[in-house]
């Protein structure tokens, strides 16, 4: 029955006749077409039955199809997802920095881990702190936030208080990191601990700002035009920046399988 | 006199200028926001100028008569072609001329309108194709138009 599922509603009417008359009692008038080449599933989805109704058809044409057999009733995409969930789709720039925030909520995520295993003393202790940083520095400012501040903002008023706000958690970030990197020289624990911390909570929160409120709202007053341009512009920065993607996400990946 | 251009109905024309974008009034005579000829797109050249980096429709055929504000809502500033992914013949070209799109005419985002019969989903998975086909990556929108005229669905589709 699931071969059918993906086989042009005209092809099923020739070989199972009776089909034609089963989707005429749910008002669904494929016979009559003199094309057909929709799939069974899209025709079934797109009618808009209830599930009931649905269901009571999928069964009625497995029963034509497959007569005298024991079927599993075939699941259309509807009844996958009954109500359909309300993901949001971002538009492709905005998804693309919605998707850089994935991999440094991965990092963010071990830094509790990661404060816990810290050694200033070996030298393997001290690369992997090193890494640490150079993942904010590299990775979640220069990769990510730049595009945020350089290109991205500025298509916007940077006046605006929620824009403020963003500059204000990325420019406390950056003193995190300093602040990191200080503790780090002075083999300070305590300090270069409580700063990654800081980091966490702030970057945490401030991800969420963005995927759940600032980045809607701007997909919201973007033009098409200003969309593609952003899409052209992220990935010419992204090729100019020689910052390597695939080197970070190692990075976390190896923290990950370390913590585990 | 003239040199001869060969079929009229799909001579290439820009007359944008002429359109001017210019919002209407209600009370006024809504104006046409084409800006280009041919559309059709078996006659259309992927790489007339007015495609150059454009924000381009690619719409159903009936589209434009289902869709009451077609002009000001969805054609305003954008260059157009349209297909009918049900009857159409040869749609290999069509594949063709929208990986051209991307790739030579560096178009800077593509907006699929469709019906919202299953059938009409050919021409968003046309435009998938192509845009699988092709290095350069450009932002694909879909919009679903009822028979009613209805926008049904207007969304981004995943890069
Ligand atoms: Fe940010
Ligand atoms: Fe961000």
């Amino acid at each position: 029955m699931d071969t059918y599922l993906n086989t042009g509603i005209k092809e099923i009417i020739t070989e199972f006749p009776e089909v034609e008359t089963i989707l005429n009692d749910y008002d669904i008038g494929c016979g009559p077409c003199s094309v057909g080449i929709c799939l069974l599933k899209d025709i079934v989805s797109i009618h808009q039955l209830s599930v009931e109704q649905e269901k009571e058809l999928m069964e009625r044409i497995a029963a034509a199809v497959d007569p005298g057999k024991e079927h599993p009733v075939p699941k259309t995409r509807k009844w996958s997802s009954p109500a359909p969930p309300k993901t949001r789709r971002y538009s492709p720039p905005l998804q693309k920095l919605v998707d850089e925030h994935v991999l440094i909520k991965r990092w963010i995520a071990l830094i509790p881990e990661f404060v816990d295993a810290l050694d200033l003393e070996s030298e393997q202790g001290k690369k992997r702190i090193l890494d640490g940083i150079d993942m904010i520095r590299s990775y979640a400012d220069k990769y990510h936030h730049a595009k945020e501040e350089e290109i991205l903002f500025k298509y916007f008023d940077e006046t605006a208080d929620i824009l403020k706000v963003m500059h204000e958690d990325h420019t406390r970030a950056r003193s995190l990191v300093k602040a990191m990197q200080k503790a780090l020289a002075e083999n300070d624990k305590k300090t270069l601990s409580e700063s990654l911390t800081a980091y966490r909570e702030l970057l945490a929160e401030h991800i969420r700002k963005e995927d759940e409120i600032l980045y809607p709202w701007m997909d919201s007053q973007l033009t098409d035009r200003q969309v593609g341009e952003l899409f052209a512009r992220f990935a010419r920065v992204d090729q100019e920046s020689g910052i390597a993607p695939e080197t970070y996400e190692g990075f976390v990946r190896q923290l990950e399988a370390a913590f585990q | 006199m003239t040199p001869f251009e060969g079929c009229p109905g799909s001579r290439m024309m820009q007359f944008r200028s002429s359109v001017e974008n210019k919002m209407e009034g209600s009370a006024e005579k809504i104006r046409s926001q084409l800006a280009q000829w041919p559309i059709q797109m078996h006659l259309i050249n992927p790489a007339a100028p007015y495609y150059q980096g454009a924000d381009v429709l690619l719409t159903a055929d009936c589209v434009a008569y289902a869709l009451g504000d077609f002009h000001r809502e969805y054609l305003k500033g954008k260059s157009l072609a349209i297909a009918c992914p049900k009857l159409d013949e040869g749609q290999s070209v069509y594949l063709e001329k929208i990986r051209a799109w991307f790739e030579d005419s560096k178009i800077n985002t593509l907006t699929v309108l469709i019906m919202e019969v299953p059938c009409c989903m050919g021409l968003l998975q046309l435009a998938r194709q192509a845009a699988e086909a092709s290095k350069r990556k450009v932002p694909i929108k879909y919009v679903v138009v009822g028979v009613q005229g209805d926008v049904l669905k207007e969304e981004w589709a995943a890069a």
